[in-house]
């Protein structure tokens, strides 16, 4: 993919981003803090589908920035065919397993398997 | 840039004294991706504790809802609240805003980009960080 592509996924992302987790830190301040971290009140934020569907797009979002920011750092430090080869894939891998690893704890969740 | 900065080699262009705000914000914005990424992957592996019931998600709860760990949310905070602006700022000059109109280079060859339009912008960016994270202090510590 062209690096201006995988820019304007980086800024796209990015600002997608920043509105929802605008949304998902408001939600711990509609209550108060500690109660809204209370096993309950997350239990039901997980099994009320937007929510969870907002919870998903945000961990789609911030891995895909995070790991491409990464990715953009390491490459300033260091340029190679290899080592841009190996960088490249092993932020996507990391990327991946992320989204996996956050994807089953929502669905798990929403889905009551708890 | 002079022969003697050359061979300071990457410890020269890190220094953030020497190249004023703009290279200072372009280290505060890579420290504070670096550690939003690792707060990021810690906070997916902490979520995940709830899959073990009500004891998994309390006893983890009693690690995370301590005093330093609150100071470690706080740090956090701030450092979302710089990136955020500060990223903002970078995505607005990229696309040419701000960054003023192209002239002839004439002496003393001052860079059009680096201008008081983006300087405001970065200290900004540290002003709203600290507010913020004053604003999570009194938010966690006030309960």
């Amino acid at each position: 993919m062209r690096e201006s592509t995988i820019m304007k996924i980086h800024y796209g992302t990015a600002l997608a981003a920043v509105a929802l987790v605008a949304v998902h830190i408001l939600m711990r301040l509609t209550q108060g803090f500690a109660e809204s971290l209370e096993y309950e009140n997350v239990l039901a934020n997980y099994k009320f589908i937007p929510y969870a569907g907002m919870l998903e797009l945000i961990l789609i979002l911030l891995s895909v920035h995070g790991f491409n920011g990464l990715r953009v750092i390491l490459l300033e430090l260091k340029q190679g065919r290899i080592y841009e080869k190996a960088v490249s894939y092993g932020s996507l891998t990391a990327m991946i397993v992320l989204i996996a690893y956050g994807s089953r704890t929502i669905i798990m969740t929403n889905m009551g398997m708890v | 840039m002079t022969q003697d900065e050359h061979k300071e080699g990457i410890k020269g262009m890190a220094n953030p004294r020497r190249y004023g705000i703009e290279r200072v914000a372009y280290w505060l914005m890579r420290l504070t991706g670096l550690g939003l990424l690792a707060y990021f992957i810690g906070h997916i592996y902490e979520t995940s504790n709830i899959l073990r019931g009500q004891v998994g998600w309390d006893e983890f709860l009693e690690l995370t809802q301590t005093t330093e760990g609150h100071a470690i949310l706080a740090i956090v905070i701030a450092m979302c609240v710089f990136h955020t602006v500060n990223g903002i700022r970078v995505m607005l000059g990229h696309g040419g805003i701000g960054v003023g109109k192209p002239a002839r280079p004439d002496y003393p060859y001052d860079p059009a980009s680096q201008n008081y339009r983006h300087k405001i912008g970065i200290y900004s960016a540290i002003v709203l960080a600290g507010i913020a994270m004053l604003y999570g202090l009194a938010v966690m510590f006030g309960e």
